[in-house]
């Protein structure tokens, strides 16, 4: 029976086109408005790393100064100082650690037909790349005795490594980078993490931005390659890059991997302790709270996903209510001028909860229409939204759970329009309907 | 097959109370056709939807085919309506964006058979009224006479125990009429028991049985009625005699 209500939804989808037709569009355009927030919003928010986000953890040791602090407050500053990462990667916490900072380097390609030019990359650890899972198109990571040795070695990404040598593979050869001669030891395939949560620099830089080479992180503290970001100093500060290393300024972001999950309490114990110790020599005076977070959480503490992101989905959905509210009218008079057919199946055997099964079919009839057609809207909306910016251009694309969300919301919202009038319709007294007829 | 007893029927409203039926009572037996006539607001109708289990009745009692539907819930009366009845209606009532196949379809579909069942059925009962060759056509493009056979298919296609007709030849001509008419004769004749609600004297006297109600009694239970099958003789002095009944 449900494939033969189906057909009649199908069939009455052509009764009154002028009337389905508007309802289709109502529907369609707010699932339409609905979708497209909320894709952006679940590309935004989505697990980037879901293999193993739960593990990946970034520890928070707040060492500013008791000066204006207030017991309690939580740190703005999501960022560690050079002494503190260089302790805990000697920590021998978890499986894997990395520290890293931002770089920008200038890079003198060896084919005379490209110019210099500048780009923006990564100076890590070795373990980095097993920690992120990055895909690797040729070579590998550096050995960790590249890192021991503060080796001139670099990792490219691939775009960079297409645009300056084509799509030839590079390992082996040199780079020359900030007047140095760098040996490529490695090509990342295309690995563009959205967003970039490894090293949270601000949501500009979170969506769309990636880095398009890999340095040691030893190499780059060697060669006093000055940080790309922010950078949070208090105090008394050395001048020079040495007063840098030795201040309590934060700027590198920091990452363990622990072997589970489970783990996570003990590699907080660990922080705690080291802090205390810390204490002891004078730093860490607030005494505040260590936090760790794993990805989905720093994500939310990083607030990567913004209220106004949140707002614009809940105006959505706010709209997709109005467009339902305009839908259940539509429906009413849809269905009220089908009440002596009603009558009739009535009559002819149908029960009410047949009527009802077929009038709600019939309304998600309505709901596959609009969803195809919201479907067809929500790509239209996602790419003028993609046309805004390059960082809006990463978040605003539709993946198959996004598609297959647009239907569901479409039919259930559909349904949900047509449960009124529908049982409005089941109601019909079939005697009064046949004899009016 | 059908046994109404001491039936009543009030329809309520705040301000008054209007006594359709009162202490009915009737008995179709099996294979009868009886006619049911009637001043307007009589309560005619009132009989015959009760009879189809379209409205409930208020006291008394009602068996159809030997059950008692006295206190069934509306998914049983739904089923039994299904499997027992068969209903004609002066308006036609067909679904308009149907065609006939479809729409003969409708009550099969409810009734649960297979789809060669209903193909078989809906065909059997399309040829029967003669619009076995415009099955696909939808009941706009036919003329009333053709919609009502269309109706009668409908009702005949689940092979009803009982076929209710509410005044089925009230919205066509007089030759439409009577070809209707025979097509009913002739249903009845194979042995389903026909009831039917008309204003028409010249049709209630073609039935074997006629029922006069007046303010929501049975009046009158006229004699048996000549059928198709009688000589033309009885049928004429059977007829004369009704005339003067209904009159």
């Amino acid at each position: 029976m449900i494939r033969y209500y189906f057909l009649l939804g199908i069939r009455s989808l052509r009764r009154n086109p002028l009337l389905t037709a508007l309802m289709v569009l109502t529907l369609s355009i707010g699932v339409a408005a609905s979708v497209s927030t909320l894709t952006i919003l679940h590309v935004m928010s989505g697990d980037p790393i879901p293999q193993k986000s739960s593990r990946l953890i970034f520890p928070l040791m707040d060492n500013g100064p008791v000066k204006g602090y207030v017991p309690g407050e939580k740190p703005n500053d999501h960022q560690l100082s050079y002494q503190d990462s260089i302790n805990l990667l000697n920590s021998k916490q978890g499986e894997r650690r990395s520290a890293m900072y931002g770089v920008e380097m200038s890079i003198e390609p060896s084919r005379k037909d490209i110019i210099p030019l500048t780009a923006s990359g990564n100076a890590s650890t070795r373990d980095f790349f097993a920690m992120f899972d990055t895909p690797f198109l040729y070579g590998g990571a550096w050995e960790a005795e590249s890192d021991n040795k503060a080796a001139d070695v670099v990792v490219l990404g691939r775009a960079l490594s297409e645009k300056l040598f084509g799509n030839i593979d590079p390992v082996g050869q040199h780079l020359t980078m900030i007047g140095q001669e760098f040996k490529i030891v490695g090509v990342l395939d295309t690995w563009e993490p959205s967003p970039r949560y490894y090293r949270y620099t601000g949501r500009s830089a979170a969506f769309g931005v990636y880095d398009e080479f890999f340095i040691p992180f030893s190499t780059a503290i060697r060669h006093e390659i000055t940080h790309d970001g922010g950078m949070s100093c208090s105090g008394d500060t050395e001048p020079g890059w040495q007063g840098r290393l030795k201040s309590e300024c934060t700027w590198i972001h920091f990452w363990f991997e622990l072997k589970s999950a489970s783990q996570r309490q003990e590699l907080l114990s660990y922080l705690d302790n080291y802090t205390s110790e810390q204490n002891k020599l004078g730093r860490f005076k607030r005494q505040a709270k260590n936090r760790i977070f794993n990805v989905m959480e720093w994500l939310e503490e990083t607030k990567v996903v913004g209220n106004d992101n949140r707002l614009s989905a809940w105006l959505a959905f706010g709209f997709l209510i109005l467009c339902l509210v305009n839908t259940i009218g539509l429906l009413l008079a849809k269905f009220s001028v089908r009440a002596s057919e009603v009558g009739v199946r009535r009559a002819l055997g149908a029960s009410r909860k047949e009527i009802f099964t077929q009038f709600l079919i019939e309304s998600s009839v309505i709901g596959l229409a609009g969803g195809i057609i919201g479907l067809l809207l929500a790509f239209g909306a996602l790419a003028l939204i993609g046309l805004q910016s390059k960082q809006l251009t990463v978040v605003a694309h539709m993946d198959w759970q996004m598609l297959g969300l647009t239907f569901i919301m479409s039919v259930c919202a559909a349904l949900l329009a047509g449960l009124f009038p529908t049982w409005r319709a089941c109601q019909v007294t079939p005697a009064i309907q046949l004899k009016s007829q | 097959m059908l046994r109404m007893k001491s039936l009543s029927k009030v329809y309520r409203t705040h301000l008054i109370e209007t006594h359709a039926l009162r202490g009915f009572d009737i008995h179709v037996k099996e294979g009868e056709f009886v006619t049911v006539t009637g001043p307007s607001g009589s309560g005619k109708t009132t009989f015959l939807n009760i009879a189809g289990l379209l409205e409930e009745f208020n006291d008394g009692d009602y068996l159809l085919d030997g059950i008692n539907v006295k206190g069934m819930n509306d998914n049983a009366r739904t089923r039994l309506r299904n499997e027992k009845l068969g209903f004609i209606f002066q308006g036609f009532n067909l679904i308009p964006d149907l065609n006939l196949f479809d729409n003969v379809d409708v009550p099969l579909r409810y009734r649960g058979f297979n789809t060669a069942e209903r193909k078989e059925r809906i065909e059997a009962a399309l040829a029967q009224v003669g619009l076995a060759s415009r099955m696909k056509h939808h009941p706009a493009e036919l003329s009333g006479g053709q919609q009502q056979r269309v109706a009668i298919a409908r009702a005949l296609a689940g092979s009803p125990k009982v076929l209710l007709a509410d005044e089925p030849t009230g919205n066509l001509d007089t030759q439409m009429a009577r070809s209707v008419m025979e097509l009913l004769e002739e249903i009845n004749a194979k042995g389903t028991t026909i009831l039917m609600v008309t204003h028409d004297p010249e049709l209630a006297v073609r039935a074997q049985r006629n029922v006069h109600i007046i303010d929501g009694q049975v009046s009158d239970l006229v004699r048996r009625m000549p059928s198709l099958y009688d000589t033309k003789a009885e049928a004429d002095s059977a007829n004369e005699d009704q005339r003067s009944a209904v009159a």
